[in-house]
């Protein structure tokens, strides 16, 4: 756990540079572009449609399912990695238990689609 | 050089990354008890396993241990499903209700 | 500990029969198998004590005598959601396999012999009750009990990790043999006691002991019947088991620090619970409060550990169990038929269906300790094992608190039996509860007579 100071300094580097470079291109934007107000031009764009209504409505919830479930899906495969680091000792065995654990999940998949969770109309 | 010495202390112990979780843990806790926005206490409870999170792996370091890291999978795993229950009760909630304030729960006695 | 593997594997089947529009017959095909895999969980009895998966579960006869209550608890209510849920037939395969997989994070509460599977057991046991208690998707009391159940639940689960980490960082393992040899020897880290009063904290927020059980009567209320059914005695026992398991194993060899601060919950838990179960008009909201009162009965068992508590305490939880859960079967059944979850809606039992008046008197009795019922002899071994061990003020209070607690089983008997209700004409509701209650009320009753019938697992202990 013990480094040396100065493996530290490309670190530090990175951060002021990343940090600098979005203050400078920030400030730069605002003060070298053009800037004109008038009540059509601070009005939201939405494809040329005139907006309408409060954008704080509960939107449909095809699209929390979706997010919910591209979450579960997604953070199961962190299972993946240890066994990928380690797939060589593991051996066929592993190979095995790693195809149950996506059958299983596979399940879970055809489980969601039965249920109609992926329909979007 | 001298300023450097605060980021590159050599003899950061183990205590540290106690002391850090500690601190992260107390904030997740306090912000579960005192908040009322059901979604900030969701990441204040989100908060507190990942300062479990972050104690495992710098103390998995410590014992030359890998069964730390394995159990931070387990939790993140184990997170991510909480939190999507957690999710869908909210918005079950958000629909009859068309709050997220936990203090407007109390439809059942007390 | 095949039982954890057929178990998952059937909550997975359920999904499977949902897949292929088979959820006429996932009932039968459920409480079937659940029995199969009972039988199967008692070939192993009194085996070797085989650790599976890296000693990650241990199938010694404690894990096996629990995992067999499990089992039949959660057959019981699978047998009784057929006609619970006879309204929402299309989602009825999606609940049993929550059941199913709540009795499979039960199992692993029971057996585990590694932190991991402490901690997974409870999240897969706590996760399946948040999904079930919010089950009833229109009602904002079910919405509100998810909530509450939910972020109470998630809360003491952040605490358990965190004292979980540190006593890995103390001890550098989660293996519970390892984290007892480390206990047994000298200079113990402070890390490692905070570890342990934080793992104490989350579990008696689990088992809803006084002072952390306010969650425990809205979430009760508020859930669905069948759901609170589960709560008070699958989850229950599986977390009292759990505590049990962590503290005789690991933390054995200091506990007595801890012994003080159990009796001290103990004894609350068993005043707070019963006391405040006196001035209750809802059936599920008494059967609460009574419920954290038997927590603190049970309590007892793990504050005297030693050799014969796990026995006690066995015994206790399934006096518990079956009073509980027959109690439930009768309730469910008349608060559906009346509409009602009041008490006022069991007056007139006695006259309209003797048979359930009859039974849910024997479970209330039961609960109250009246001899010569199970629930008698379930007191008096805990209340042996603790005068054993010192703990006599705590069982003066039990008693007492005993005492008080039969004033409100009372209150129910006597609505079923002197008053009398405008509705007349009340059917005898689905065959499923009968079933059920009648299978408790046997097996109250036969255990009151031969207490001995529970089988010793004496065994426990071996490393």
């Amino acid at each position: 756990m013990e480094t040396p100071q100065s493996s530290y300094i490309p670190i530090i580097i990175q951060a002021v540079f990343a940090a600098g470079f979005v203050a400078t291109m920030l400030g730069l934007s605002h003060l070298v572009g053009p800037k004109r107000k008038s009540q059509i031009k601070d009005e939201n764009f939405e494809c040329g449609i005139k907006s309408y209504g409060n954008a704080r409505i509960p939107f449909s919830v095809k699209y929390f399912l979706i997010a919910i479930l591209f979450v579960l899906f997604d953070v199961e495969v962190i299972f993946l990695y240890p066994w990928a680091v380690n797939f060589k000792v593991l051996g066929i065995i592993g190979l095995y238990k790693m195809l149950l654990f996506m059958g299983l999940l596979l399940v879970g998949f055809f489980y969601i689609i039965k249920k109609g969770a992926l329909e979007w109309e | 050089m001298t300023l450097l010495n605060i980021f590159a202390d050599p003899h950061i112990s183990i205590n540290h990354y106690i002391a850090v979780s500690a601190m992260l843990f107390t904030i997740g806790v306090f912000g579960v008890l005192f908040r009322r926005n059901a979604i900030t206490i969701f990441m204040c409870i989100e908060l507190m396993l990942n300062s479990v999170n972050l104690l495992l792996v710098a103390f998995s370091t410590y014992h030359h241990d890998n069964s730390g890291q394995v159990f931070v999978f387990f939790i993140m795993a184990v997170a991510a499903a909480e939190v999507a229950v957690g999710l869908a009760i909210l918005v079950t909630i958000f629909r009859n209700l068309h709050t997220i304030d936990i203090d407007e729960l109390k439809n059942l006695k007390n | 500990m095949r039982a954890l593997t057929y178990t998952s594997f059937l909550g997975i089947a359920c999904l499977v029969l949902e897949i292929f529009n088979l959820r006429k017959i996932v009932v039968p095909v459920v409480v079937i198998a659940l029995l199969a895999i009972l039988g199967i969980n008692f070939t192993e009895w009194n085996g070797s004590s085989v650790s599976f998966y890296n000693d990650m579960l241990r199938a010694d006869n404690f894990a096996l005598a629990f995992t067999g209550l499990l089992i039949v608890t959660a057959a019981g209510l699978v047998a009784m959601s057929g006609s619970f849920y006879d309204t929402e037939e299309t989602k009825l395969a999606d609940y049993i396999s929550v059941i199913v997989f709540t009795l499979c994070g039960g199992i692993a509460l029971v057996s585990f012999s590694n932190m991991a599977m402490l901690f997974i057991g409870l999240e897969v046991l706590s996760i399946s009750l948040y999904i079930l208690a919010g089950s009833k998707r229109r009602d904002i009391r079910s919405n509100e009990a998810a909530m509450k159940y939910f972020l109470m639940g998630s809360f003491a689960s952040g605490i358990l990790l965190f004292g979980i980490t540190l006593v890995y960082g103390a001890t550098g393992s989660f293996n519970l043999a390892q984290i007892a040899l480390y206990a047994s020897g000298p200079g113990v880290d402070p890390i490692f006691v905070v570890g342990v009063i934080m793992i104490l904290i989350a579990m008696l927020f689990k088992v809803s002991a006084v002072p952390f059980h306010f969650w425990a009567p809205d979430v009760y209320e508020g859930s669905p019947s069948l759901t609170t059914a589960m709560m008070a005695t699958l989850s229950k026992v599986a977390a009292m088991a759990a505590f049990y398991r962590l503290f005789s194993v690991s933390f054995v060899n200091n506990f007595s620090g801890f012994a003080w601060i159990l009796s001290v919950v103990a004894a609350l838990t068993m005043l707070v619970g019963n006391l405040t179960a006196l001035n209750q008009d809802s059936f599920k909201r008494m059967l609460a409060f009574s419920g954290i009162a038997h927590a603190g009965y049970m309590l007892l068992a793990i504050m005297s550990l030693y050799q014969n508590t796990a026995n006690a305490l066995f015994f206790y939880t399934v006096a518990y169990t079956f009073a509980s859960l027959g109690a439930f079967a009768i309730g469910i059944s008349v608060m559906k038929r009346r509409k009602s979850e009041k008490i006022e809606a069991f007056n007139g039992l006695g006259k309209s269906n003797p048979f359930q008046a009859v039974a849910l008197t024997v479970f209330m009795l039961s609960m109250a300790g009246i001899p010569p019922l199970a629930g008698f002899f379930a007191k008096y071994y805990v209340f042996f094992e603790a005068i054993k061990t010192q703990h006599l003020a705590v069982v003066i209070v039990a008693v007492i608190t005993s005492a008080i607690s039969v004033y409100y089983y009372f209150k129910l008997i006597l609505a079923m039996w002197t008053k009398d209700s405008e509705e007349t004409d009340a059917p005898a509701g689905a065959i499923s509860y009968i079933a059920i209650a009648a299978i408790c009320l046997i097996v109250t009753l036969a255990l009151g007579i031969l207490p001995s019938l529970v089988p010793s697992i004496n065994q426990v202990a071996s490393k």
